[in-house]
């Protein structure tokens, strides 16, 4: 029973990452129509943003956590205004490989510059800590929960309550009917990057302080997950996203400890596999293309 | 006195198929015109071309004698003053009544000033604030017009564009729409209308077009085409009917 709780509990830590990447790639992809393939890596350079925030920058948590939102806010904007809008119109499979293409370039001249192994790091939070009748978790593994879960109250505040926020949900219903009352698609489009971007950079400092390193290479091992878990639920309810994406990650924690662990990223794909089969446009339903 | 809006000689082309041809129309402050059409004359083709969301191959539209709209984007249009009722609604099913009519008045940052142009719409129809939180895709075909209709008005439009609004409507829904429609220009608002429904929209409009194959082949008043042999046989059904709502005006 004891590592029952504590499987569920790390995988909600893992899950909610996955969330905030997750819906970053659902925004995108509902305001753009582009499946963003380099949105992890965007990811991953929010990591290595907050890992100069650490160790050029004084390295307190809170200025890594900027310095990682910044890097990955930069990044994806010039994603869209360099690669994504001049592709705007062509079908999905064109940016699809397009940002695939950013993807594979932006992972290797990382791994160019800082080398292609994790790097390790003092100044992570992986300190054991009690968390009493909760089984145990980590500083870390707190602080990562905590901040990941901010992440996702902060968007769906964004998306439920702000006027552009109305607006992403009406683009991503009628486009043309969105424009023709008054929205500017491109600025709401760029406002959707950043925020994707920036959500991804601040989640990826908080991932990488809680196993205290980084990877050239990490953008694969959330990207995938969250990818799966947007095709799962569907793209319309951004609740869904998160419940699923928290869900696969407690499913892949139970697995991984009942199971085997290298039963661990099957599982994933065995669930996109049977939900997309019963259900094409996912759990909760998507918006028409 | 210049026309509010003015098009002239507008071709439009999808892809290797000209939609549009050759259109010229204007329309003046404060009047209802209508253009009349069968299905694929190009009607739909020239209100997006006002609206921006068509690109015309050839042509201008100019609005107040001083924006040519072809050059513009759909934002930059919506904000001189423009505003659409589409064919079939088009509203957004996915939001809530309300959230309709806030985008509907997206050009407009002030909330409170929001808020108060809603309120106004709340007034004129009363179902509307019963249904506010609910989502505009559960509402009777009837109910989803006046949505349709208010998230137009809600931006205090000079032009309001209304494409087929009576398509698909109850016969009574149809009659209280134009009677809607005599109201808001008794109240000042100009209207370009497209339609299938001739009898109705000739008894409310001052001026009619006749768009045939994406050509303008008649230019005259409402009252004297709805009179037209030729336009009775094809529009009207080959024989004259009563007029009711030009009864009621």
């Amino acid at each position: 029973m004891e590592i029952f709780v504590q499987q569920i509990l790390n995988g909600l830590v893992i899950g909610s990452t996955y969330a905030v990447v997750a819906i970053g790639f659902s925004l995108v992809f509902i305001v753009l129509r582009v499946v963003n393939f380099a949105h992890p890596d965007i990811f991953m350079l929010g990591m290595f943003g907050g890992l100069a925030g650490i160790t050029h920058l004084g390295g307190s948590i809170p200025v890594a956590l900027l310095s990682g939102a910044i890097a990955a806010c930069l990044a994806g904007l010039v994603l869209e205004r360099a690669v994504i809008r001049p592709l705007h119109g062509r079908d999905v499979l064109t940016t699809l490989l397009a940002t695939l293409g950013v993807s594979i370039i932006i992972q290797n001249a990382t791994a160019l510059i800082v080398g292609p192994d994790p790097i390790s790091y003092v100044g992570g939070l992986n300190q054991r800590w009690t968390a009493q009748a909760f089984g145990y978790l980590s500083h870390g593994q707190l602080f990562n929960l905590a901040v990941s879960l901010s992440l996702v109250a902060v968007a769906s505040f964004y998306v439920r309550r702000t006027r552009y926020g109305r607006a992403t949900r009406a683009i991503a219903e009628r486009p043309d009917v969105a424009a023709a009352f008054g929205v500017n698609v491109v600025r709401v489009s760029q406002v959707t990057v950043a925020l994707a971007s920036a959500m991804a950079g601040v989640g990826a400092v908080s991932v990488s302080l809680l196993y205290g390193n980084a990877w050239a290479f990490i953008g694969a091992v959330f990207g995938l997950k969250a990818f799966v878990a947007m095709l799962v639920a569907g793209n319309r309810h951004f609740e869904g996203v998160v419940v699923v994406a928290l869900g696969l990650g407690v499913l892949e924690a139970l697995v991984a400890g009942y199971v085997s662990s290298g039963m661990r990223d099957a599982v994933a794909f065995l669930v996109l596999i049977g939900v997309l089969y019963l259900r094409p446009s996912g759990l909760f339903g998507s918006y028409a293309t | 006195m210049t026309p509010l809006l003015a098009v002239e000689g507008l071709q439009v082309r999808y892809g290797g198929v000209t939609a549009v041809s050759d259109a010229s129309l204007e329309i003046g402050l404060g009047e209802v015109r209508v253009i009349l059409g069968a299905n694929g004359a190009g009607k739909s083709t020239i209100i997006k071309s006002i609206l921006g969301l068509l690109k015309p191959s050839a042509g201008r539209i100019l609005f107040e004698d001083a924006h040519d709209l072809a050059r513009m984007r759909p934002h930059e249009i919506h904000r001189l003053g423009i505003a659409w009722v589409p064919e079939g609604r088009q509203l957004w099913n996915t939001l809530t009544v309300e959230e309709n009519l806030r985008m509907g008045a997206f050009a407009e940052a002030r909330d409170a000033e929001v808020v108060r142009r809603i309120d106004s719409m709340y007034e004129r129809f009363p179902k509307l604030r019963e249904r506010r939180r609910q989502l505009a895709g559960s509402l009777s075909g009837g109910e989803q017009q006046m949505v349709a209709i208010a998230r137009a008005l809600v931006s205090n439009p000079k032009l309001l564009l209304m494409d087929e609004p009576s398509l698909g409507l109850a016969p009574f829904v149809v009659r209280d729409l134009f009677r809607l429609i005599v109201e808001l220009n008794a109240a000042g608002l100009t209207i370009l209308m497209v339609e299938q429904n001739a009898q109705q929209s000739l008894a409310v409009a001052y001026w009619a077009y006749l768009l045939e194959t994406g050509t303008v082949v008649e230019s005259a008043l409402a009252a004297e085409l709805a009179s037209r042999e030729t336009v009775r046989d094809v529009f009207l059904g080959g024989h004259a009917r009563p007029r009711p709502v030009s009864a009621e005006k």
